[in-house]
Parts: structure tokens; sequence; C-alpha cells
């Protein structure tokens, strides 16, 4: 290798080398900004805005609220002049990506289970239970018609229906579904029957092995039919098989940079306007509304997967 | 001769020139080294090292050098007769068809996967899946999404390396008496020899490293179509940083060995 520096003045060289290499890092570290948020963002939207806004607040969604909450920030948008920036993903996995890059305003997963979990691990404030936004109601879900005539959760083990389940550890839906599975006696059963096929990544990649026709059937909110109407419709179970119903809850996070305006969003979903446009979507805005699928479920708590599960998919 | 003068001598000069150009290496060093360390910094030993022999990473390893292998297989087989194709023939249109055949590389993959699953979902596609063989959500998917990545890549590399074959050795066979498929058996395919081996290990490393197509035909499933990026998504989705890191050396290790055993294997006469 021919040697490449010839002169005798090689330290002096080597010197300039190392101070020039030194100076080009430190550029570049000094030029970068330090917003550190969402860099491994599955899905990040942004509700179109008409006006300038100067003001603007990050909420990480659980996408079981994805089509409501877009809606109601471009109207939030329009009358208050604070932009809304959102991160949709599974409930699990946006609170991971809040939990990394320290920041976020508003943590609105898909069920108060993950607000627990964010609770525990101090993204939410200990004290702060959240304010609930809307219910959702677990049901089936199946392709427009029901082609393989899915009505009950036994169905499910037929060999000739496959089954989708969003993924337990990452996305609210998921730990539900395990949850019923379990309860009805049937969590053994579907594992041997080696029906499920998948785990999906959130409850948007769940409604859409429905829509895609990629599943027969899905365990998810019965919300889904409401949001995919052409492709997709729902088998309500019995009241007996939901042991809870879940709901949406917005907080606050520990890493919240303008609590002001995140309070307003928090307000205006729970307002008569925003309620409306959860209700347009299909979702259940009171207990009582609820109830009338499982009248005897209860609504929040706890469920812990069973010691040694580990994947239903064969 | 003022000092102002002597410096502009030697800002000019080879000297500096060398110098500028080892400092943007360095930097370049620098970085991936302090990328490295960083995440050095987000575990301990002991955890690493149990992430590292955990069940799920072992069957994430398997499962990517299982599939990687037989994508590159199969993609090889796919790209030799199309480059040599497309390095042999003059027809008009050539250079459309050239195009056309880089753009499932320049196409990002998940354009590639989501294609793949929305073909799966058709009629023609949905009889395959359920009767033939399952692709959508199972391990030929992954092969599949793989394959369909990086086909083009390799067609890519052994065009280059037909292209750079003195077509006369050919026709000198020929003029012997030799029929265009034995001088291709005997004549091109071994010159090409060091291009080949080079084409099918970077098609290898990149197959193992394939992510968004196969993500999209065959999920994120865990311990069934969880190959080591997959592994990693997985990992960051539930915020288990420390499996993450983990898995991220062994891709390094592997990448690293991939490119060793390209060096070796082809320093014979192959400038890289």
């Amino acid at each position: 290798m021919k040697n490449w520096f010839p002169s005798k003045n090689k330290w002096r060289e080597l010197l300039c080398t190392g101070l020039i290499a030194l100076l080009l890092v430190a550029a570049s570290c000094t030029s970068t900004t330090t917003t550190t948020t969402s860099s491994a963002a599955i899905t990040t939207t942004t509700a179109p805005v008409t006006t300038a806004t100067n003001k603007s607040i990050n909420v990480f969604a659980g996408s079981a609220s994805q089509p409501p909450l877009l809606d109601a920030a471009q109207i939030f948008e329009q009358k208050n002049n604070i932009k809304v920036n959102f991160t949709f993903g599974g409930s699990g996995t946006v609170l991971s990506q809040m939990l990394l890059a320290k920041s976020g305003d508003l943590y609105i997963p898909g069920s108060p289970d993950y607000l627990i979990k964010a609770q525990a691990q101090g993204v939410v404030a200990a004290n702060d239970n959240g304010t609930l936004l809307a219910y959702l109601v677990p049901a089936i879900l199946v392709q427009k018609g029901n082609p393989k005539n899915i009505q009950s959760l036994s169905d499910l083990l037929r060999p000739d229906v496959t089954v989708g389940i969003a993924n337990p550890a990452s996305v609210c839906v998921g730990l539900y579904a395990i949850e019923i599975l379990d309860k009805n006696g049937l969590l053994d059963k579907l594992e041997q029957a080696g029906t499920v096929k998948t785990y999906a990544t959130s409850c948007e990649n769940t409604a859409t092995l429905i829509a895609l026709k990629s599943v027969d059937a899905v365990i998810g909110w019965s919300v889904f039919a409401s949001w995919n109407p052409d492709t997709t419709d729902v088998v309500y179970l019995k009241g007996s098989e939901i042991p809870r119903l879940a709901y949406i809850p917005a907080a606050i996070s520990t890493f919240a940079q303008d609590k002001v305006s995140a309070q307003k969003f928090i307000d205006f979903l729970a307002s008569k306007d925003g309620q409306a446009i959860f209700s347009k979507y299909g979702y259940q805005v009171s207990e009582s509304e609820a109830k009338k699928f499982a009248p005897a479920s209860t609504v929040g708590g706890v469920y812990n997967l069973p010691t040694g599960f580990t994947t239903l998919v064969k | 001769m003022s000092k102002k003068s002597g410096l502009r001598t030697w800002l000019t000069s080879d000297r500096a020139f060398n110098v500028a150009l080892v400092s943007f290496l360095l930097v370049f060093v620098i970085i991936i080294i302090f990328l490295l360390a960083s995440m050095a910094t987000f575990t301990n030993w002991a955890t690493f090292w149990s992430n590292v022999v955990s069940r799920e990473t072992l069957f994430a390893i398997r499962l990517s050098v299982i599939t990687a292998s037989i994508a590159t297989i199969l993609g090889m087989v796919i790209a030799v007769p199309v480059a040599y194709a497309i390095s042999q023939f003059k027809f008009p249109g050539k250079d459309v068809v050239d195009s056309l055949l880089d753009l499932p590389i320049i196409l990002s993959p998940v354009a590639v996967g989501t294609a793949l699953l929305i073909f799966f979902s058709t009629p023609v596609g949905g009889f395959i899946n359920n009767n033939i063989l399952r692709f959508t959500f199972s391990v030929p998917g992954i092969v599949t999404a793989q394959v369909a990545v990086v086909t083009a890549l390799a067609i890519r590399l052994l065009k280059s390396t037909f292209d750079s074959i003195d077509p006369r050795y050919e026709q000198v066979a020929r003029t012997l008496g030799c029929t265009k498929s034995r001088a291709f058996y005997k004549i091109s395919l071994p010159l090409a020899r060091n291009g080949l081996m080079a084409a099918a290990i970077l098609t290898w490393a990149r197959a193992v490293g394939e992510f968004g197509a196969a993500v999209m035909l065959a999920g994120a499933t865990p311990m069934k179509t969880e190959t080591l990026p997959i592994a990693i998504y997985l990992a960051m989705s539930t915020a288990n940083v420390g499996q993450a890191i983990a898995i991220i050396f062994i891709l390094i290790i592997i990448a690293l060995l991939a490119l060793f055993l390209m060096r070796k294997l082809t320093h014979r006469g192959y400038p890289l």
C-alpha cells in the first residue's frame, strides 16, 4: 500500500487529520436538533391543517381509536389553532416508543390495561386514571356475508376456518381475546386446533386481516365493522362469554411539554361534540350502551396472560 | 515567500488532499463505532448473553439462515439465465427492459410485500393459497418475499459479471464446434465463477436482512415467522431493548462473516 504520508512532517499532518475529523464530528453533533420523537414510528399521521399554528401536541394512541381521533383533531385544530400530531400503532408499541424517546403529550391506549402499564412504567402519573372517551365491545369479526357461517367462539375451532388474533403482548384487543378464550375454556383447544394463523401488530392491522380477506375471522372490537362496512361483518358474542368490557382512556403523559393544550384536546374529545364523533363511528359512548352487549361484565381491571403461555399459532 | 501563499500552496497540495480524504474516512468509522458503543450502554453482559441463547433468538437465527439460503438458491436459478440473456442479446427496447429489471431494487420492499399479499387475496391467488401451498402468514411466504426482493439484485450483479467476460472466448469455442449451451456451461460459467460467488453471498446477506416484504406477506408472528429482523421489530414493540440489541449484534456478526467469506473466496483476480 502506497505510503500516503510521504513527508517527514507526518506527525503534524496526523494532528491536522485528527483535528479536522473532530471538527466534523462536533459540527454534525451541534447541528442536529434535539427532538427525539418517534424516530421509530410505525404510523405517523398528521390531520390536515389549514391555519398556521405554532402550538402543537404529540398524541401516542393505540389504533383502536384512530378514525374518530383523526376526525376530532381536524375540527379541534380549526377551532383552537393547536396542531395535533399522531403516532398510531399497538397500544404496547406506542407506549414503548414514548418510553424510549421520553416524549409525548398524550397517551390514548385502546384499553385501561395499558394505562395501568403506563402508570407502572412512569409514563403516566400514578394518580391519573385518565378520562374515559368511549367503550369497546369485543366481538368476532368475519368477512362480509359471513361465507364460512361463523356464529360463535367454538366455530373458530373448525378445521376449515382460519383465525387471526392481535399480538397479546403489544395490542389491547389481543389481550382481551386471550382472556375471552381462557375464561371460556377454549385456549388449549384453539392451540391444538391450529386454526390461528397469525398475530396482528395493532388494532388496525387486525381489522385489515378481514378487509383483505387474509383470514376468515378475527377476535377484535365490534367497531371494526364500522371502520370497513363494505368488507366486514360482526358476530356478537353472548354476554356471558365476555368477562370484561374495555374503554378508551386518555391521559396526559409525564413527558408532556404543553399540558394546557393537551388537556384542551382531552376536554374536546369528552365534550358533546367529541362524543358525537365517536358515536358516528359506531363506538359506545355510555356504559349503558356498552352493557347492552354484556350486562354481567365488569369494566376495567386487569388480566394477566396465563403463566407458560407462549403462542397460539402453530 | 509570504505566509499567505505558502498556506495556499499547501491547501492545494497532494498531502492536503490526502489529509482531507482520511479525515472523512475517520469520521465515518467513528460514527459506526459510536453507534455500536451506544447500544452497548443499554445492556449488560448477563442480559445480552441470556438474550442471545434464548429460545426465541435461536429460532430466529435458524429460520433466517434456512429461508435466506432457499431464497438465494431460487433467486440465483432465476437470475443467471435472465442476466445472461440481457447481457448477450441485442433487441429493440433493451434499455426499457433493463430499467424494468431494476425496478424491484428501487421499489420499497414494503410495496413488493403488499402487492404479494393483495395477489393472494384475489381469486387466483386465493386458490393457490388455500389449495396448493399456503403463502400468507407462513414460512413459504417469507421465502417468497425474500426471492421477490433479492432476485433483481442478483440479476444486476450477474449482468455486470457477464458483461465483463470477453465474448471472444465464447465465439472461439463456437468456431471449434460447441453448441451455444455447451459454450455457456464450459466457458462462460467458469469464467464468471468469482462474480457468481460474490453475487450469491451478497444476495444471501440481503435476504437475511429482508424485513418490509416479509412482514407484509408473512406477518410478525413470534416463534413462527420470526426471522432476525422481525425479531428486532417484535422486541422493540414490547420495549425489550436488551433483546433487540442482542439480535442486532448477531446480525452484525453474520454480515461480517459474509463479507469475510466473500473476500476469501474471490480474491483471486476479482478486484473488490
